[in-house]
């Protein structure tokens, strides 16, 4: 594993305090050596003294013995004894007896080294000697009869003589083993000054070699330190009392510079003025720990410096704040960013219901302590899905925001507007007037008036428009949110392209259409819905070739529903295109039956209807399809009837609905259109839709009895039907004038209570077999 | 070749030691140069010569001091009788500083001392002068031919 790099880690110190060690080793060393010579040295002084002391003793000696002679009162006995004590003494350890008058008792070590020793030995027998020979001569024995131990070969005859020369001998021996010791002092001293000066030598020279690692080492790490600290993308810059006193490589870099020209002020033309007190403060007092501040670089872009000051002014070597400092542009731009689109919609811009809520509730915080009004204004664009769906998402997209745009550049500045997801807008005015904030509602709607290019296309749109203004206090944001919502499908209950006010009893409007469509779902999972079938006869034959199949909702809670109630509110959810399949799939099986039963002739048309929602979903010629096979039904015996609109008026949708009905058409499926004549239909379009039957309006037809304008109408439409080679039928008959005016007209086919009201599938049975039906052939409705 | 090394290795040997032995052979053979080797011990207090007869010529003394004292050694030309100082204790160099052929200085027990002279024929006294120890027995004699 390798090693994290430390500036300042233990290496240093370790040699530091290797170099100490050493020192304090060498020393200690040194120390001991000293004192254990110095010992030794003391030792050996009094050796020394005591030998030399010897040589005085011996002369003494022989002085006191030639006294004695002479009569005088001394005692060279004594002088003896102590000669031989001494030599004992210096020999073998032990005190060294007093000499009167002369010195103190000596306690002597005892003597080390052959040479000595044999030196002292020598002395032992030369003072032996000396002794026995002074004795004889006080004693008057000849002295020649005195047995010599130290080998001496005496050449005088002369008692005198001999004791003289026994003197010098031990004299001579004692001075000599005192300088043999002295010289092995001399050499221990020697010795120990070469050691001395050897161990301070290799103190030396390892202290040298530990300091010159320690320079190594220091330099290494200064080296890398000062290459990390130049290399390292961190800006740093030390400011100290005078301005800048150090500016990093990065620093100079980013600026454009050498670092010399940030010293001192320097560095201030770098600084945003506004960030300019900030750095001296922190300069001035060491802190805060965090500053950020901007930098202008080398091409002028202020780049966002994020710092972290450590103070260093009681340091000696630096004397300054240390900013280490990062650049943190991009990030701050990416937080801005993701801040931004955390609040706003990618797609328009706008802000998003986050922000708009965050705002609502503000401005509703403001409003209660001012007094002022404000609005919120919801807006869902009409027709936008079919735009979407014909054109695709991309020029949905690009309608979405042109339409934010628009909305922008309409309101006053100061207002708020939102995208709440799909195409439902929101607004926020603050400070309005109900004036205001419905002349700004028409003006939204003006805008959506004109014709927005998208996909190729000019394509308008409408909006529903719900405004809520804010008058209660205490309202909070959600409220007024939910209540521009209700406003809002109130003005698209009402027929769309308009705004409407809320006011509470929409409220309750609203909660009853929720409760319905939460009911529409139950009732389709419980089998509450039913087809009743009214049947159609031919006016000419009286005979009945068809029915159409219609949707009764049975509830539980609220009895016979009308389609009028329920089926505008499952178009608006969607529910239309599940019950649409029901009614497919029931009317087959159902037309099945009859024609298995031989209830009906084989030209017995079952017409269902079919909203434009079913026809805009892809796939629903499959859902024919598999309706007829599954009740095993020919396509000739069912029939789709749709409104003009769904074929004519919705533009390119409607390009994807003809083509489903056209390969139904060719598949054998009878196409009608439905309350023919109160729509725009194009004439032109008309003539190329493979259509095989028009239902007259009932509008028309309860006119055409007394009103020559509906009779009119009528009759041209039937014309119209006739010229175009398609079976026209009247609908809503309801009185016998009626009946007959439709038959005078030449209307093909009938329709209403005065025929046969819708029924159910049991009693149409009943109603055919009372009518004893006879086919029609197959020119009225092929 | 390490073989050989062995071999070199013996041989050098073998040529030490026969220089060595031939350096520390007796006296009296001639030692390079054709000096005859003296050899003179001195101890407390004796003095013995090897050998005591040679031949005139160049003499190469050595003198080991078997200690335990401390002794010098002088060499004289033989008189009768060597002088004594008035001490009586040692012998009056001064006296017979015509004669004396070498003077050795003092030293300790086990020092070995050199040095190189020409004896003419003669005989000549050898002589330890520290104080006393020419008249503790101290002395010899070598005669040159």
């Amino acid at each position: 594993m390798r090693r994290q790099f430390q500036p300042f880690a233990s290496g240093g110190r370790r040699t530091i305090v290797g170099i100490l060690v050493t020192f304090a080793l060498f020393s200690a060393l040194s120390v001991t050596l000293s004192i254990w010579t110095t010992k030794g040295s003391q030792h050996r002084a009094a050796v020394v003294e005591v030998a030399a002391r010897q040589r005085t003793l011996a002369e003494r000696y022989v002085k006191e013995i030639l006294l004695a002679r002479a009569g005088a009162r001394v005692d060279p006995q004594q002088t003896a004894s102590v000669m031989a004590a001494s030599a004992g003494a210096l020999l073998n350890g032990g005190t060294a007896p007093a000499v009167w008058g002369d010195d103190d008792e000596t306690t002597l070590p005892a003597a080390s080294g052959t040479v000595v020793r044999r030196q002292l030995e020598q002395e032992r027998r030369l003072v032996s000697d000396l002794q026995a020979t002074g004795s004889s001569v006080l004693a008057g024995r000849p002295v020649a009869a005195v047995r010599l131990r130290a080998h001496e070969h005496l050449k005088a005859t002369s008692p005198i003589d001999r004791l003289r020369v026994l003197s010098a001998l031990t004299s001579n021996v004692s001075l000599n083993a005192a300088r043999t010791i002295a010289a092995a002092d001399d050499q221990n001293v020697n010795h120990l000054i070469i050691v001395q000066a050897v161990l301070g030598a290799l103190g030396l020279l390892v202290s040298l070699a530990l300091g010159w690692v320690l320079i190594v080492i220091t330099r290494r790490k200064t080296e890398h330190f000062r290459s990390l600290v130049i290399s390292s993308t961190d800006l740093v810059l030390v400011l100290g009392p005078d301005g800048c006193r150090y500016a990093g490589h990065s620093v100079g870099a980013l600026v454009g510079k050498d670092e010399s020209a940030l010293l001192g002020y320097g560095y201030e033309a770098f600084v945003h003025l506004d960030d300019r007190p900030a750095l001296r403060s922190a300069a001035a007092h060491g802190g805060p720990r965090e500053v950020v501040f901007r930098m202008r670089d080398q091409s002028g872009e202020w780049r966002r410096l994020e710092s972290h000051l450590t103070d260093l002014r009681q340091d000696r070597l630096v004397r300054g704040v240390v900013l280490n400092s990062r650049d943190i542009t991009e990030r701050v731009e990416l937080e801005r960013q993701l801040t931004h689109q955390a609040f706003h919609d990618t797609l328009t811009g706008l802000a998003n219901r986050a922000l708009f809520r965050d705002r609502l509730e503000h401005a509703l915080a403001h409003s209660e302590r001012s007094g002022q009004r404000l609005a919120v204004m919801l807006a869902d664009l009409d027709g936008f899905k079919q735009v979407n769906d014909s054109l695709g998402h991309d020029a949905g997209d690009q309608l979405l925001r042109e339409v934010g745009r628009r909305f922008s550049r309409t309101v006053r500045a100061s207002d708020t507007v939102a995208r709440f997801g799909g195409d439902e807008f929101a607004f926020l005015l603050e400070n309005v007037t109900n004036e205001e904030v419905i002349g700004l509602a028409r003006r939204l709607l003006d805008q959506l008036a004109l014709p927005i290019v998208t996909g190729g296309r000019d394509v308008a749109l409408g909006a529903s428009i719900g405004i809520v203004l804010h008058t209660a206090p205490g309202s909070t944001s959600e409220e007024l949110i939910s209540q521009a919502d209700v406003a809002m499908y109130a003005a698209k209950d009402s027929g769309r392209g308009r705004y409407e006010l809320y006011c509470p009893e929409m409220a309750k409007e609203v909660g009853e259409l929720l409760e319905i469509e939460q009911e529409l779902r139950l009732g389709l999972q419980r089998g509450e819905f039913s087809l009743h079938y009214q049947p159609e006869l031919d006016l000419e034959s009286e005979r009945i070739v068809g029915a159409e199949a219609l949707l009764r909702w049975q509830s539980p809670t609220r009895g016979l529903v009308s389609p009028a109630r329920f089926i505008p509110i499952a178009e608006t959810n969607g529910l239309i295109v599940a019950l649409g399949e029901f009614v497919l799939r029931q009317a087959c099986t159902q037309a099945a039956e009859w024609r298995k039963a031989g209830l009906v002739a084989d030209s017995f048309v079952t017409w269902v209807n079919v909203s434009a929602k079913q026809l805009d979903r892809h796939g629903f010629q499959t859902v024919v399809q598999q309706a007829l096979a599954e009740a095993g039904l020919p396509a000739g015996a069912l029939g789709i009837e749709v409104t003009e609109s769904t074929i004519i008026e919705r533009g390119a949708a409607t390009d994807h609905a003809r083509a489903e009905l056209a390969d139904l058409h060719r598949q054998g499926v009878h196409i009608a259109i439905d309350d023919f004549g109160t729509g725009f239909s194009s004439l032109g379009q008309l003539r190329h839709f493979p259509i095989d039957m028009i239902k007259v309006d009932y509008s028309f037809v309860q006119g055409a009895e007394h009103d020559a304008k509906d009779a009119a109408i009528t009759a041209n439409l039937v014309n119209l039907a006739h010229a175009l080679g398609i079976v026209a039928i009247a609908e809503g008959i309801e009185s016998p004038g009626q009946l007959s005016s439709l038959q005078s007209l030449g209307c093909d086919l009938g329709q209403g209570y005065l025929l046969g009201r819708p029924m159910p599938p049991d009693q149409l049975e009943g109603f055919l077999s009372q009518r004893r039906s006879r086919l029609v052939d197959g020119k009225a409705v092929a | 070749m390490r073989q050989r090394f062995s071999l070199l290795g013996l041989l050098s040997v073998l040529a030490a030691i026969v220089v060595f032995a031939s350096a520390c052979s007796g006296g009296g053979q001639n030692a390079a140069g054709g000096a005859t080797v003296v050899r003179v011990n001195e101890r407390d207090f004796r003095i013995t010569v090897s050998p005591a007869r040679i031949h005139a010529g160049n003499v190469q003394l050595v003198v080991h001091n078997g200690g335990p004292d401390t002794h010098e050694l002088i060499l004289v030309r033989s008189r009768a009788r060597l002088p004594l100082r008035a001490d009586g204790l040692t012998v009056d160099e001064r006296v017979l500083e015509h004669v004396t052929a070498a003077s050795v200085d003092g030293a300790g027990p086990g020092a070995v001392r050199r040095d190189w002279l020409h004896l003419s024929p003669g005989r000549y006294e050898l002589f330890c002068n520290m104080a006393g120890h020419f008249m503790a027995g101290m002395q010899a004699e070598l005669v040159v031919e």
